[in-house]
């Protein structure tokens, strides 16, 4: 499952980032890390972009970041 | 003495930092705000301080202009003190940075900023714990309130000046330079300090090790995941949150904005109602200003032809100043005026970059992701300082495609409100204009993505929405309104009687011989064509030239339109060779250039 399969209002954990990833570093520095709770805000419509809530902190994805991004979803 | 300030995007350095020396650093609600690092000078006690503020970061080792900036500061000067600004309701991710600026053996000084908003998030830290585990000082503080401000003045006073062990340094420095001599087949001092800060970080990869084959932009070493552990495990020890609490109306606010169903639309509405108050607020202004002007400029005018020995002289300043008044206060001053307010407010209250998330998509049909909104809509008040802000597209193609638009299709508030005032004179057909201003933009971002494929990597921190602070958003408004009085109003002025001058002296009729030719290709007169060169000194100026010719409404819509899509004005150029070079700038002239003899020619034959 990536972020791209959840729903907004849904919580998950990161697994892993996918290798090869080109901005992995940059999710990574952006508190991305695999064991970190992730909420899904919204996702905008069109393949746009998902918004994540991160402890305090809201990122946009694009979509294909988002797809490289192995969650489980929890409760 | 020197200090560093260093913190992740948006956390409030800048803030942090104008309330600790009182400097004017520019303060907006969204991460890319300083793009520079800039030095400030504070006086404390009896002590001279340096403070250099940073641009926003999220670990000092990647790779990227800022940080490699960041480390080259460290190199060059002697800095005495790193001033970390936390954003305290983000502690788990601010705390890597944290820890990797203590890797880095400096003395390291923490401010738990925002301390007021984390506190109305039901957020209490516990900052003793918090220092004891760090072993560094740590001070709750708000750059809004000023909470902290003698503490911190208090243990700055008390550093004392190079704290790090000269002898060790000197120590690493030969240690260094040894081991970069065997190792590395260039001589490069960059790469020399880039070695220095390697070592620091034990275990880190640096991309060059050549040992596996990951980019160096997707390596985590175990160095980098130890740090997020600690910070994970601190943070979680002395922060506490009060359990349920209620959800504060601007949390609310924002869910909506935030929402998939109505952020987009509202966003848009949002737009859409500020551009209409923008024309409403000019054409209702620009009747009383007038009229108040009126007075004025007769008794200018009759003064200037009293005073003047009659003569051609006479003629063009008692015509020009009067002339030359008008248009900058009844038309650009308002449109100026309203563009400040507007901008500044979307930038304070973080609005700003949900449009960049909101239009992500319709960006990629131009090539570029979605922080181009930022630059972009910043370009409607000044591009100068908006081709600046395109720092924070992620890549060097993306930044061209938009500097490039910026240069080219976007009007500023100043072009803005003069083509306006153009377009009412002869009456030429704004939906033309608008139509092939949109066309133009649509054509080029389209050519330009094909030509440099965008890689679909849209990552961006959305900062939370805040109320506007009064003292803030009034301070920008003012700067850049400012500009109004320092550069639009004397360049005008002066234009206006250089025009004047040029008519009567009868100068332009030299060009006459272009008018077969101009006539020709694009159904305009030769004048006419010269106010579409003019846009290389400023394009707002252009159309003041037009002002002076007679022009049937059609030769009017054919020159407003080659004048609003032609080259970018002479600051906006400094700023372009600045940030990307010539080769740059002689590419984007080139497109304008051909953009704008197009779009005659286009509508010469349209029409
Ligand atoms: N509530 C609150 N807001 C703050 C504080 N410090 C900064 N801000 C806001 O945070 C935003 C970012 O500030 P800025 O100084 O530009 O951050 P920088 O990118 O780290 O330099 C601005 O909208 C500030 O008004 C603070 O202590 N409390
Ligand atoms: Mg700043």
């Amino acid at each position: 499952m990536t972020i791209n399969d959840m729903k907004p209002g849904q919580s998950a954990r990161i697994l892993k980032l996918n290798r090869g990833l080109r901005a992995g570093r940059r999710l990574f520095e952006m508190g991305l890390v695999p064991g970190t709770r992730v909420k899904l805000v919204s996702r905008h419509p069109f393949k746009g972009p998902v918004v994540l809530q991160i402890a305090n902190t809201q990122i946009a994805l694009g979509r294909k970041m988002a797809n490289s991004v192995e969650i489980e979803i929890q409760e | 003495m020197a200090i560093i300030v260093i913190g992740n995007p948006n956390v409030g350095k800048s803030a942090a930092l104008n309330r600790l020396s009182g400097s004017n650093i520019l303060v907006s609600n969204y991460p890319g705000t300083s793009t520079e690092i800039s030095a400030n000078s504070v006086k404390i006690g009896k002590k001279e301080i340096t403070v250099f503020d940073t641009p926003g970061i999220y670990s000092i080792f990647s790779e990227g202009e800022e940080q490699k900036a960041i480390r080259d500061l460290f190199a060059m000067e002697e800095i005495d003190l790193i001033l970390n600004i936390v954003d305290a309701s983000n502690l788990e991710r601010n705390l890597v940075l944290s820890y990797e600026l203590m890797d880095l053996g400096f003395p390291v000084l923490l401010l738990l900023n925002q301390i007021d908003r984390a506190r109305s998030l039901g957020i209490r830290i516990n900052e003793r714990l918090l220092s004891e585990l760090l072993q560094i000082p740590v001070i709750p503080f708000s750059a809004t309130t000023g909470e902290g401000l003698q503490e911190v003045l208090k243990v700055l006073e008390r550093t004392p000046r190079g704290k790090k062990d000269a002898l060790a340094k000197e120590e690493s420095q030969e240690k260094k330079e040894s081991q970069f001599r065997e190792v590395s087949p260039v001589g490069k001092e960059s790469l020399a300090q880039e070695r220095c800060f390697t070592e620091l970080r034990t275990g880190q990869c640096n991309g060059h090790c050549g040992l596996c084959s990951i980019p160096a932009t997707t390596c985590m070493s175990i160095a980098d995941w130890g740090r997020v552990e600690k910070a994970r495990t601190t943070a979680y020890m002395v922060s506490s949150n009060l359990g349920e609490r209620q959800r504060i109306l601007l949390e609310k606010t924002q869910a909506f904005f935030d929402s998939s169903l109505w952020g987009t639309p509202v966003l848009l509405f949002l737009a859409y109602l500020a551009f209409v108050l923008l024309l409403k607020f000019v054409a209702i202004s620009e009747g009383p200003i007038t009229a108040l002007l009126e007075p004025l400029n007769q008794t200018i005018e009759s003064f200037l032809s009293q005073i003047l020995p009659p003569g051609i002289i006479n003629t063009v300043l008692s015509k020009a100043i009067p002339e030359g008044l008008i248009i900058p206060f009844s038309i650009i001053m308002p449109a100026m005026l309203m563009v400040a307010c507007i901008m500044s407010l979307l930038e304070d209250s973080g609005l700003l970059p949900r449009y960049s998330v909101a239009l992500e998509r319709t960006g990629s049909f131009f090539g570029i992701s979605g922080e181009a909104i930022i630059p972009l809509s910043l370009g409607f008040g000044c591009r100068t300082p908006a081709i600046m802000a395109s720092r924070i597209m992620p890549t060097a193609s993306q930044r061209f495609i938009v500097i490039t638009l910026l240069s080219i299709v976007v009007p500023c508030a100043a072009t803005l409100g003069i083509l306006a005032s153009v377009i009412a004179a002869f009456q030429a057909s704004l939906p033309i204009i608008v139509g092939t201003m949109i066309a133009v933009l649509m054509l080029m971002g389209f050519v330009l993505s094909r030509l440099m494929p965008r890689e679909d990597a849209f990552i961006y921190e959305l900062p939370p929405l805040r109320i506007p602070l009064w003292s803030n958003v009034g301070k920008k408004i003012k700067m850049r309104f400012s500009g109004f009085f320092t550069e639009v109003l004397p360049l005008l002025l002066i234009m206006s009687i250089a025009v004047r001058a040029l008519l009567e002296s009868g100068f332009l009729e030299i060009f006459h011989s272009m008018e077969t030719f101009t006539r020709f290709l694009f159904g305009i007169p030769a004048e006419a064509f010269i106010a579409v060169l003019v846009t290389i000194f400023q394009r707002y100026l252009a159309p003041l030239v037009l002002l002076n010719l007679e022009l049937t409404p059609r030769e009017a819509t054919i020159a407003i339109s080659m004048i609003a899509l032609s080259l970018p004005c002479l600051p906006a150029m400094v700023m372009t060779v600045r940030e990307i070079g010539w080769s740059g700038l002689v590419k984007i002239l080139g497109l304008g250039f051909l953009t704008s003899c197009s779009v005659g020619i286009m509508l010469n034959l349209i029409l």
